[in-house]
C-alpha cells in the first residue's frame, strides 16, 4: 500500500518531471550525434523569439491546447509512484491516469486546429486517427495490469508485483503498452502529428514560448507515459538491496533509454497502416491475455 | 540592456535555419547543408520557428513573391541572406547571423549577401483591390513602418500578425481562394500567372484576394474563402481545400510546387509547377558527367560512378527523412557528403554498406510504403521515364531497392579509370540524359497520377521516391558558356 506525500510534493513534481524530460532530450540528442539537436540551446533559441499569430486564427483554442498538453502530462503523474509513495494514491489511479492522457487529444487537436493553417490541421487530424488506433488496445494493455492486482490502485498494483513482475507473465500487455506509450505522446515512430513531412504539423505555427510549452509538453508526457509502464508492469519500486525510489527511477530510465534507442531503428509509423495491426492484431492480443490472466486470478 | 544584448547573441549564436532551395542551385544546396551541419545550426521545418531565411539560387524575380510569404512568416529576431555560389556559404552563414545581432530587432539587410529585408515587401500586396481586406492591409501598412520603429514586427500589431498566417509554411489559406475561384469560372490561368503567389500565399498578394474579391463575400472568413465542397473518393461530399504544396518544405525537391486539392488529407487532384528562376550557364550537377560525355568530351567511369552514388544517396536521405526514419536519413547524408568531399571507395563502402544492409532489411519499411504509387514498366516507359523508377517497375519501396542497389554497385566503382562510352552510358542518376527531355519531365509527368487518391503522408512519400531533379528543367543560358 503506497503512503501519500506531503504536500510540498506537489509543487516539486513539475520540476522532477521537467528534469527527467530534459535529461531523455539530451540523451536522444547525444544518439542522435547532430550537434543542432541540443535541447537546452534550443529552448534558449526559442525563448527570444517572438510569438506569431495567423490570419484569423482561434488565439484562445490555440494556447488552449498549447498549454494543456504540459497540464496533462503533469496531471498524469499525479499517480505515478516514486518508490511507494506518490502525490496521490487515487483509489482508480489507473482510470485517472487514462483520463489525463486522453486530454493530450483535446490539445493536440486544438494546437492543430486553432491557427487556421492546413499542415498543422492535418497534423490534428492525424493525432485524432492514432488516438483511434491505439488507445483500444493501451486500455486493454492497462486493464490487464488492474485485474492482476484486483484494484484500480496504482499503489495496489506495485504491491502485487512485490513476488513476479506483470511484466513477466503479462509480456503482450507490456509490449503493447509500451507501444502505445509512444503512441499517446505523439514521439518517436509515433510522430506523425507533428512530423517533418508536414513542417511539423500541429506545432507548424507555433513559434516562440508557445513551441517551448508545446514540445516540452510532449517530452513530458512522452517521459510520463513511459514511467507509468514501472508501477504497472516492472514492480515499481520492488528489488534488491536499493531503496525503491532508486529503483524506480533506475528502471524508468532503463524503459527511456530503450524507447529512444528504438526511434532511432525504425522509421515513422503511419496511422492509416497501423490502424490495421492495432484493430486486427493488437486488440485481440490484448484481450487474449487479459482473458489468462483472469483466468490466473480466478483459480488463485 | 547589456544582459538582453549577451542573451540574444547566445540565443542566436545557433539561428534556426529555414532553407528556400531555387531549381539550379544544387551544388549551393549540398555546400550549404554540409556547412550548417558542421556550424550545428538547425535546419527548421517551418517559418514558425526560424530566424534565418537562407533563399539559394536565382528566384526570378530575386524578390518573389513565394520568398516575401516565407519571410513574413518568419518571427523577429529574423534576418535573410541569399547563396548563389557554393563558395560563398559561410560569409553568407556568418553576415546573416551578424544581422541577426546587430540590428537583432529590425533585419534590416543592406550590404553583400543580405538580401532586401521586409521593408520592401510593400511593393507588393498593397494592390488596390486588395483594400477591402483590412487586416492584411493593416499589415502592411505596419510592415512599413518597422523599418524604422524596430521590434515589433511580431506579437503586439494585430494587423502585421494576421499577415504571418499567410505566410506560414506554404500552404496557406491563400488556397482557399482558389475555392472561391472554383465558384465563379475557371481559374486555372490565374494559378499560371499567380503561381509563385501561392507558395507563400499571405494575404498580400492581391492577385487573389482581388481576383476573387467581388463575389466572395458571401463566403469568406475574416476576408478569406472558405473552402468549397466536392464528392470525395467514397462518394461523400466533403470540403475540398485548395493547398499549394511547397517550394519550401523540409525534404522536398527544390523548387517544385504542387498544387493538391485536398480533402481532409487526401489528394484529390495534383498539379505541378516549378519555381520560375533566372536562366543558367551552368548544367544541372547531378547529371554533369553524363552531359559533358554526351558533347564528347572524355570522362571517366569513376567520376561518374561518384556522382550516381552521391544523386542517389541525397534522394535516399529525403526519402527516409520523409518516411520518419532520421537515424538513417542522418546516416545516408553522412555517406554523400564523403561521396562527395573525393573520399574512397573503401571508406564510402564502409559507411555505405551497413546503411543499405539496414534499409533492406527493414521490414517495418516494407509494411510502411509497400504500394505506394505503383508505376508499372509499361507505363513508365510510355510516359517517358528512363531512369530506376523504370527498372522498379513497381511502388515506391521498389525505387528505393533500385537506388540502394545503385548506391553499392557506384560506390565500388570510384576507381574505374574507362571512358563513358557516348553512345551506350549516358543513364544519369534519373535516367537517360540523351533523350531530348530531361528525364526529370517525365517523372514530373506521371506524378499527378500517381497522387490521386493518396493520403497526405503517402503523398509525400510517393514525391520523395520519385524525387524529380528540377534543375534538370533550369532554362539554359546558351551563348558563351559552350566553350567556356
Amino acid at each position: 500500500m503506497a503512503e501519500t506525500t506531503p504536500l510540498w510534493a506537489v509543487a516539486v513534481l513539475p520540476f522532477v518531471l521537467v528534469l527527467v524530460a530534459l535529461g531523455t532530450a539530451h540523451f536522444d540528442a547525444l544518439l542522435a550525434a547532430d550537434p543542432a539537436a541540443n535541447p537546452g540551446r534550443e529552448v534558449l533559441r526559442l525563448l527570444v523569439q517572438q510569438r506569431r499569430r495567423t490570419n484569423a486564427a482561434d488565439e484562445l483554442l490555440t494556447r488552449l491546447g498549447v498549454v494543456l498538453l504540459p497540464v496533462a502530462a503533469v496531471l498524469a503523474a499525479v499517480v505515478l509512484p516514486l518508490g511507494f509513495r506518490s502525490v496521490s494514491d487515487l483509489a482508480d489511479g489507473i482510470v485517472w491516469f487514462n483520463a489525463m492522457e486522453a486530454l493530450a487529444w483535446a490539445a493536440v487537436w486544438l494546437a492543430g486546429w486553432g491557427p487556421n493553417s492546413t499542415l498543422s490541421l492535418i497534423g490534428g487530424y492525424r493525432f485524432l486517427a492514432q488516438g483511434l488506433a491505439y488507445e483500444l488496445p493501451h486500455m486493454l494493455a492497462i486493464t490487464t495490469a488492474a485485474l492482476g492486482a484486483e484494484s484500480l490502485r496504482v499503489g495496489d498494483v506495485v504491491d502485487a508485483q512485490s513476488g513476479l513482475w506483470f511484466a513477466v507473465w503479462m509480456p503482450a500487455a507490456f509490449v503493447i503498452y509500451l507501444l502505445s506509450a509512444m503512441g499517446m505522446a505523439f514521439w518517436g515512430p509515433f510522430d506523425q502529428p507533428v512530423g517533418r513531412d508536414v513542417a511539423g504539423g500541429a506545432a507548424a505555427e507555433l513559434s516562440g514560448v508557445d513551441r517551448i510549452v508545446f514540445l516540452g509538453g510532449r517530452w513530458l508526457l512522452f517521459v510520463v507515459a513511459a514511467a507509468v509502464s514501472v508501477p504497472l508492469f516492472l514492480g515499481g519500486g520492488h528489488g534488491p538491496l536499493l531503496p525503491g525510489w532508486a529503483w524506480t527511477l533506475l528502471k524508468t530510465a532503463a524503459v527511456l533509454a530503450l524507447l529512444v534507442w528504438v526511434r532511432r531503428r525504425v522509421p515513422g509509423v503511419r496511422m492509416e497502416r497501423y490502424v490495421e495491426l492495432a484493430w486486427v492484431v493488437l486488440t485481440p492480443l490484448a484481450i487474449l491475455q487479459a482473458l489468462v490472466v483472469a483466468l490466473v486470478v480466478l483459480n488463485r | 540592456m547589456e544582459l538582453r544584448a549577451r542573451l540574444l547573441r547566445t540565443a542566436t549564436s545557433r539561428p534556426g535555419v529555414l532553407l528556400a532551395v531555387c531549381p539550379g542551385a544544387a551544388r549551393a544546396r549540398l555546400a550549404m547543408e554540409r556547412e550548417l551541419r558542421s556550424r550545428g545550426w538547425p535546419q527548421v521545418g517551418s517559418p514558425a520557428s526560424a530566424n534565418l531565411l537562407v533563399i539559394v539560387g536565382d528566384p526570378d524575380p530575386a524578390d518573389a513573391e513565394w520568398i516575401d510569404g516565407l519571410w513574413l512568416g518568419i518571427p523577429a529576431p529574423k534576418a535573410r541572406v541569399r547563396v548563389r555560389e557554393a563558395e560563398d556559404v559561410p560569409s553568407a552563414l556568418d553576415e546573416g547571423r551578424a544581422s541577426l545581432l546587430v540590428r537583432g530587432k529590425r533585419p534590416e539587410g543592406d550590404a553583400g549577401h543580405v538580401d532586401e529585408t521586409h521593408g520592401e515587401g510593400d511593393n507588393h500586396g498593397t494592390t488596390p483591390e486588395h483594400a477591402e481586406n483590412n487586416d492584411t492591409h493593416g499589415g502592411h501598412g505596419n510592415h512599413g513602418d518597422d523599418s524604422d520603429s524596430s521590434h515589433h514586427q511580431h506579437g503586439e500589431h494585430d494587423g502585421h500578425d494576421t499577415h504571418d498566417s499567410h505566410s506560414g509554411p506554404d500552404t496557406h489559406s491563400e488556397h482557399d481562394g482558389h475555392g472561391g475561384h472554383d465558384g465563379h469560372g475557371e481559374h486555372d490561368g490565374h494559378g499560371g500567372h499567380g503561381g509563385h503567389g501561392g507558395h507563400g500565399g499571405h494575404g498580400g498578394h492581391g492577385g487573389h484576394g482581388g481576383h476573387g474579391g467581388h463575389d466572395m463575400h458571401a463566403m469568406s472568413v475574416a476576408g478569406l474563402p472558405m473552402a468549397d465542397r466536392a464528392d470525395d473518393r467514397d462518394g461523400l461530399r466533403l470540403d475540398r481545400l485548395h493547398v499549394p504544396l511547397g517550394p519550401a518544405l523540409p525534404d522536398w525537391p527544390a523548387g517544385l510546387v504542387l498544387r493538391l486539392a485536398l480533402q481532409g488529407d487526401v489528394v484529390q487532384r495534383a498539379a505541378v509547377e516549378q519555381v520560375p528562376v533566372l536562366p543558367s550557364a551552368r548544367r544541372p550537377f547531378w547529371n554533369e558527367p553524363w552531359l559533358r560525355a554526351s558533347t564528347g568530351e572524355a570522362v571517366a567511369r569513376g567520376l561518374a560512378a561518384r556522382r550516381l552514388c552521391a544523386a542517389h544517396l541525397d534522394s535516399l536521405w529525403r526519402y527516409l527523412a520523409v518516411v520518419g526514419w532520421g537515424g538513417a536519413a542522418a546516416r545516408a547524408r553522412a555517406a554523400r557528403d564523403q561521396a562527395l568531399a573525393g573520399e574512397s571507395s573503401g571508406e564510402v563502402l564502409a559507411a555505405v554498406r551497413p546503411l543499405i544492409r539496414r534499409v533492406q532489411r527493414s521490414r517495418t519499411l516494407r509494411w510502411l510504403t509497400a504500394g505506394l504509387g505503383v508505376l508499372p514498366s509499361d507505363r513508365a516507359a510510355s510516359a517517358g521515364v528512363s531512369g530506376p523508377a523504370l527498372v522498379a517497375g513497381g511502388d515506391a519501396y521498389d525505387r528505393v531497392g533500385v537506388w540502394l542497389d545503385e548506391v553499392g554497385r557506384a560506390a565500388a566503382a570510384f576507381d574505374d579509370d574507362g571512358w563513358l562510352d557516348a553512345a551506350t552510358e549516358l543513364s544519369g542518376p534519373r535516367g537517360r540524359v540523351d533523350g531530348g527531355v530531361p528525364p526529370s519531365r517525365a517523372l514530373l509527368d506521371v506524378l499527378p497520377g500517381l497522387l490521386e487518391g493518396a493520403e497526405f503522408a503517402c503523398a509525400r512519400i510517393i514525391v520523395a521516391s520519385l524525387d524529380p531533379d528540377l534543375d534538370e528543367l533550369v532554362p539554359a543560358l546558351r551563348p558563351e558558356v559552350v566553350h567556356g
